[in-house]
């Protein structure tokens, strides 16, 4: 465990280094977020629609694919010169490879979601603040789903020719309970309903993050081994 | 081969296909300690996943590969990140290794000539020096047996020089490796044996002891395999 741990972090504070000092996919995460919130909030008819009848959509449409520009590139730096085969010819189990891209995953999609937050409530003038700790609960919880079967699924896509065009297509059916339940839970939050009148939503929520994560977790090393 | 020093690698009935394509068939060697095997063949023989298959990074479809003691690696991609200085590659390859990164990494740069660009992105390195920072990660874990996949391609006559040289320390210091090239005259001094590998089968290995590589070569063309 401790060796599957230590390789885990390397593998993790790799990536976070990498991405640190080039922030390509960082940076194409961010200007898309900004873009879509704004796209959705100037799009909509504001005397038929306000901006708190559509700001949970916008919000978790501009997470998830934001959160796809960084999920793509977690393996697509492993490609370039096939450096995830210097990482398989090393002791590390396989295991630690999904464990550090998970957790450097969690860094990259966190970060855009923090920085995303504060521009949505820019935009769309709703009331967070005051919700903020449960909030920040169901983003995290419905970011954990996603990131697990979206780090599977990218090692998956990134042996294909199209890599780019496969994640997307083989992420979305999985994204739909995480992100169904993300948006009725922000939904109702900021309608002001209290957590404990959400448990329903709360426990369908962390119960597929406890099977994408076990599933992805268990069905890594299958993808890896050619 | 002749009886002797340490087994690093046994490989029997090694066989492999891609979709319904057989690439690998029923190969099997023996390599010792202190022996280098050059592996010659046409391309599309099977010489590269044979290489793969050994380092265990294939799965064989059928057969058994046995690795007694480590293996390093240096493959035509350098398996480094552009983005990470050299040293920084190897230090991360190190830590996974389990080996002391500072002293070890520090050491590998100053033996392949690279301690004065230590410091800067491999993604700037020309070929020959992306070769060589991939042969100190190949070494940062003291392997027993190296595989080398047409080290010298892309080189240029001083790099494959400075790379050839380095070889042949290593098989001074008894180190096995298995080298595919089509570099027959030059890595010709350095290896020990010579084997051709055609259609995915591989023919009997020969030793070099007292004979050119020319004449190696002609011997095992004369193999219908």
């Amino acid at each position: 465990m401790g060796t599957l741990l230590r390789a885990a972090w390397h593998i993790a504070l790799k990536d976070v280094a990498i991405e640190w000092r080039t922030k390509t996919a960082f940076a194409s995460g961010l200007v898309f977020a900004v873009l879509v919130l704004a796209v959705l909030f100037f799009s909509r008819d504001p005397t038929a629609v306000s901006s708190q009848d559509i700001a949970p959509g916008a919000l978790w449409v501009t997470f998830t694919f934001a959160a796809m520009l960084g999920l793509n590139r977690a393996f697509l730096l492993e490609r370039e010169m096939r450096a995830l085969d210097g990482i398989l010819l090393t002791p590390a189990p396989k295991s630690a490879i999904f464990w550090g891209k998970f957790g450097a995953n969690l860094v990259f999609v966190g970060t855009i979601e923090a920085i995303s937050l504060p521009l949505f409530v820019l935009f769309y003038d709703v009331p967070v603040w005051i919700r903020l700790g449960e909030l920040v609960l169901v983003i995290a919880m419905a970011t954990i789903a996603f990131v697990a079967v979206g780090t599977l699924l990218s090692a998956m896509a990134v042996r294909t020719r199209y890599a780019e065009l496969m994640l997307p297509l083989l992420l979305l059916p999985f994204l739909v309970p995480p992100l169904v339940g993300g948006v009725q839970l922000t939904a109702r939050l900021l309608e002001g309903r209290p957590l404990s009148d959400l448990g329903g939503w709360l426990r369908l929520i962390g119960a597929f993050d406890v099977a994408f994560v076990t599933l992805a977790a268990l069905l890594f090393q299958v993808v890896l081994d050619e | 081969m002749p009886p002797s020093a340490d087994v690093v690698l046994t490989a029997t009935g090694i066989a492999r296909r891609f979709a319904y394509r057989p690439v690998l068939v029923d190969v099997g060697l023996t390599l010792r300690r202190g022996e280098v095997l050059l592996l010659v063949g046409p391309n599309g023989a099977g010489k590269t996943t044979l290489l793969r298959v050994l380092a265990g990074l294939l799965q064989p479809s059928a057969g058994h590969v046995e690795r007694l003691g480590a293996i390093g690696m240096v493959a035509h991609d350098a398996m480094l990140y552009p983005a990470l200085t050299a040293r920084e590659n190897l230090r991360f390859f190190a830590r996974l290794h389990g080996v002391d990164g500072r002293t070890r990494v520090d050491e590998l740069l100053r033996q392949v000539g690279l301690a004065n660009r230590a410091d800067d992105r491999v993604g700037t390195f020309s070929r020959g020096m992306l070769q060589r920072v991939a042969i100190a990660r190949a070494l940062l874990h003291e392997p027993g047996l190296l595989l080398f996949d047409e080290p010298l391609s892309g080189l240029d006559a001083v790099a494959s020089r400075t790379l050839v040289e380095l070889l042949q320390t290593f098989q001074a210091r008894g180190t096995a490796m298995i080298i595919v090239s089509h570099e027959m005259e030059r890595l010709g001094r350095v290896a020990t044996h010579m084997a051709r590998i055609a259609a995915g089968r591989l023919g009997p290995v020969e030793s070099l002891a007292g004979r050119s590589a020319a004449a190696v070569f002609a011997d095992l063309m004369r193999e219908d395999l």
